[in-house]
């Protein structure tokens, strides 16, 4: 918050030099603005008139410092006017409602129809030109806006617990609005405040410069735009003065909005080190080759965050492997850095999140291996959706919603086959049939959100399988499904299996669903693997008191949501110095809160990252 | 997508029938003589022989649901009155000035986006890059310089000391196509500065935020080419919030190109509108009123039936 409010030093100097200089214009040593000196028209810059004088031979500087003065108190005037009526309006709108809401906010709606200058001018015609007229013409325009604002903050915070709970204990209405809703709009109402002296100065020159605003010979920026018009030829500097001024100090008012509005609703920005770590990779040589002719096997794989704070590593040393034809279930909780992982396999890490450490080989094809971090962009892109796919947790987002779910699956073929449009249109259909979804012909004309959530699934799976893969990323493919369809989903996906030798990581934090599809899992718990090892072997005896613990939250593997164990996964940035479990282990020892164990060999099959292995069962 | 359009006629239907009538009622329920309020100019007092006259030429001696009924059928014969001082018919006026209006707001608004989209699209995939930095400024510049600013340096700068094109003016397309492009050149450009910034801001943020969406990673996990995802995946949907930006523009810009039409001499519908207003001339000011609603309502319509053809959930309601 202090980083950013420094952002405001420069255009809040720059405003308050501008609004100074114009306060103090009667002290500073200037000519009058409105003396005429027909004789010296339209001179030259000089000692005694830095900018020249105009064509009645008054001084410019000084009529575009009164000028300032003029444009600005209008600008003032009516952006305080307009925000003190079109708050009170928004706050009695939105407190109130009914008749009230009709006759102020949506009464004052009515005005932003019009086209803003029409409606001045309008005014202006009712009250002829003049300060006074400017001051209400834009106190009208700009009252809407104000009131929109203070409505909406009103109609929300109203809804809010504190502000019941006052009215509940009797406090007056006027006093609730006055005390909690107020503080809570200011922000916006600030932002909208200098939006608004912006705007005003905006049109107010424009009026000016049409001959309806000011009038001759006060100083005004627009007018004196509207007369160094008239002698452009003779005298074009004439005309850059006040432009500049004008354009100057809109632009200035402008950046302080965005400023204003950067510092009050802030979002902190990640910056993105990615690059480097890949390069570094690549320049440094492999410590040990790759072992074992595993579809993928991933060693030692770390995934680094670049924040604002430092560096953070939601997944630290995984290491997994999966063999073709073989199902890996990655099961944890919100928050233990599975689908991150599942994410760098693909190469699809977020922007600002990269790999910073490990391998990862995968076998292709033309049963070479290659080694998935230090591809370009390009080659990762040629085994994407080829020989790598991914499906992704909910169908609604994960389709195109312009797009028709059959062009959808096509893009994919026509992206690594060379085939006509229309020999991968008919592909995509019998995909789609593939996949169990009824009448695929008609279907395939369909946008995605003309299918059901389980249609868009089985469609987003023949997208998937459409370049027939040799590995299959799921991530959590059935939890944004009603049950009854999650089952259909895992039979669509074991079959898809059994049909050739593809292997499948399947992302889940449901055992149930684990115990059904998968030959191995492996457990992780903040950003590491915790537990790894055959299915049935790991249920019927885990050896990490997290699977353990996992398993007995989930009587029978039916529905294993995995809450009841107490507390929750540390954030990456607030690990413990010992194991990342111990605050929530039952089995907990001093050894567990000082050193962080090794993930220990139990079987030639199995794993377990605990100390106290053996007495966990 | 047929039952989609006619709807939305239908619903535009009502709303010209909806103005067209609030209209004749802010003009005869409104407190004061409408005839009365048109001859007092300047606080005096106007003679009653003169008020009786008008309000006879108005018709508005006659009940009020006549008044009604002979003024919605002369509306939908197109026929507008006459003004009050020359007796020139509204229409014919305000059919030879709207063509022009309408054009230099869709020339501006088509440099706008040929200006606004590439670029706003270019610095939302490289967001913090000197290039970003570079156009966002531009178009904080953009935002920043009033409009009849930009026109009288433009007329400075180019048709001044340059010579390369006239300060102003009109020349109907039939009589010298050439000459009429570039006379509406500078015009246009000149709206199109703030415009085109505008459309470049929205463009910029709504690419960004389309960019992070699920069905983007989709189409990277199925090894799409770049170029594909951003003209197939993200611009499309990037498009929606843009149009919907550039259609409220549109409406303002019906009524807001005062200024520009004044700074280069456009006999356009916003001069006209000026000279009426300033006149009290009541026939011409209902005409206008009337028209630039009916456009504004037209232009609306027109971009929900854009809004169909770019997203196909729309037609479902």
């Amino acid at each position: 918050m202090a980083a950013r409010l420094s952002h405001l030093t420069l255009p809040g100097a720059l405003v308050a030099g501008i609004v100074l200089v114009a306060l103090a214009a009667p002290l500073l040593p200037l000519a009058d603005p409105v003396k005429m000196e027909v004789s010296a028209r339209l001179l030259l810059p000089s000692f005694t008139h830095p900018l020249g004088q105009d064509e009645y031979g008054r001084d410019v500087l000084s009529r575009i410092i009164w000028g300032a003065r003029a444009s600005l108190a209008v600008a003032f005037l009516s952006a305080l006017l307009a925000g003190v009526i079109g708050t009170l309006f928004g706050l009695l709108g939105g407190y109130l409602r009914g008749l009230v809401e009709i006759l102020t906010v949506r009464a004052m709606e009515a005005v932003v129809c019009f086209p803003p200058i029409l409606l001045a001018l309008l005014v202006v015609t009712l009250m002829g030109p003049g300060a006074v007229t400017l001051v209400i013409a834009l106190t009208i325009l700009y009252a809407p806006g104000y009131a929109r604002v203070a409505f909406a903050a009103t109609l929300t915070t109203r809804g809010l617990d504190y502000v019941t709970a006052q009215e509940a204990l009797g406090a007056k209405p006027l006093r609730v609005l006055a005390l909690t809703i107020l503080p809570n709009i200011a922000p916006p109402l600030l932002v909208q405040f200098s939006l608004t002296v912006a705007a005003a100065m905006v049109l107010e020159s424009g009026l000016s410069f049409l001959g309806l605003g000011v009038v001759p010979p006060a100083p005004s920026w627009g007018l004196m735009i509207r007369g160094a018009r008239s002698t452009m030829e003779q005298a074009p500097w004439l005309l850059l003065w006040p432009c500049a001024a004008l354009t100057g100090t809109i632009l200035t008012f402008n950046l302080l909005c965005d400023r204003l509005r950067d510092v009050l609703d802030p979002r902190a920005g990640t910056v993105g080190t990615g690059w480097l770590t890949r390069v570094m990779a690549r320049v440094l040589p492999d410590a040990a080759p790759a072992a074992a002719p595993a579809l993928l096997r991933a060693e030692g794989l770390t995934i680094e965050i670049a924040t604002a704070n430092g560096r953070i590593h939601p997944v630290r040393d995984v290491s997994l492997s999966v063999a073709p034809g073989e199902t890996l279930a990655l099961v944890g909780e919100s928050g233990s850095g599975k689908t991150l992982t599942g994410l760098a396999l693909l190469g699809l890490l977020p922007p600002s999140i990269s790999v910073a450490d490990g391998r990862i080989a995968f076998t292709d094809r033309a049963g070479q291996s290659r080694e998935l971090t230090q591809l370009s962009e390009s080659q990762m892109r040629e085994l994407r959706g080829d020989e790598i796919a991914m499906v992704f947790q909910d169908p609604s987002a994960s389709l195109n919603p312009v797009h028709r779910v059959g062009d959808q699956v096509a893009e994919g073929i026509r992206a690594h086959r060379d085939v006509s449009r229309r020999a991968a249109a008919t592909q995509a259909v019998a995909l789609l049939r593939d996949v169990g979804l009824p009448d695929p012909q008609q279907r395939s004309r369909a946008y995605p959100h003309e299918l059901s959530g389980g249609q868009r699934q089985r469609a987003m799976i023949a997208s998937a399988v459409a370049n027939g893969p040799r590995l299959l990323i799921a991530d959590e493919p059935t939890t944004a499904l009603d049950v009854t369809i999650q089952a259909q989903i895992l039979d669509l996906i074991a079959g898809l299996k059994q049909k050739g030798e593809m292997g499948v990581i399947f992302i889940t934090h449901n055992l149930a669903v684990v115990s059904e599809i998968a030959d191995r899992v492996c457990v992780m718990y903040a950003g590491e693997i915790v537990e790894e090892g055959p299915v049935g072997e790991v249920f019927a005896h885990p050896r990490h008191p997290y699977t353990a613990a996992l398993i007995a939250s989930a009587p029978d593997g039916v529905d294993a949501e995995l809450a009841p164990i107490p507390d929750s996964v540390p954030p990456p940035h607030l690990l413990p110095q010992g194991c990342s479990f111990a605050p929530r282990c039952a089995r907990v020892v001093e050894q567990c809160r000082s050193a962080k164990p090794p993930l220990a060999e139990v079987s030639p099959t199995r794993a377990s990252r605990c100390f106290k292995w053996k007495e966990v069962a | 997508m047929l039952a989609y359009a006619l709807g939305r006629i239908a619903v535009a239907l009502g709303l010209i029938w909806a103005v067209v009538t609030l209209v004749f009622l802010i003009i005869h329920l409104v407190p004061g003589d409408p005839a009365e309020l048109l001859l007092s100019q300047g606080g005096v007092a106007p003679d009653p022989a003169a008020v009786a006259e008008l309000r006879d030429k108005l018709g508005l001696n006659e009940p009020i649901l006549t008044q009604y009924i002979k003024y919605v059928t002369a509306l939908v014969k197109g026929d507008l009155g006459s003004s009050l001082l020359d007796d020139h018919s509204v229409a014919a006026e305000i059919a030879l000035r709207l063509p022009r209006t309408l054009e230099l707001i869709l020339a501006a608004s088509l440099l706008a986006v040929l200006l606004g989209l590439p670029l706003g699209t270019l610095a939302a995939l490289r967001p913090g890059s000197v290039a970003d930095r570079l156009l966002a400024a531009a178009a904080g510049l953009g935002l920043s310089v009033p409009v009849f600013v930009v026109g009288t340096l433009a007329i400075l700068i180019f048709a001044q000391k340059l010579r390369l094109v006239p300060a102003g003016g009109f020349v109907p397309f039939s009589r010298d196509p050439l000459q009429h492009l570039i006379l509406l050149l500078m015009p246009a450009s000149t709206i199109a500065i703030g415009l085109g910034a505008v459309v470049f801001r929205m463009t910029r943020s709504s690419v960004l935020e389309v960019l992070g969406r699920d069905y983007v990673r989709t189409a990277h996990a199925k090894g799409l080419a770049p170029s594909r995802i951003v003209l197939h995946h993200v611009v499309r949907n990037a498009l929606i919030p843009v149009i919907t930006v550039l259609a409220l523009h549109m409406g303002s810009l019906l009524g807001g190109t005062v200024l520009v039409e004044f700074v280069f001499n456009w006999p356009g519908l916003s001069g006209y509108l000026v000279r009426a207003v300033e006149q009290r001339d009541y026939p011409e000011v209902v005409g206008i009123v009337l028209t630039i609603s009916i456009a504004f309502v037209l232009i609306n319509l027109a971009v929900d039936l854009i809004y169909a053809v770019i997203d196909p959930r729309v037609r479902h309601g």
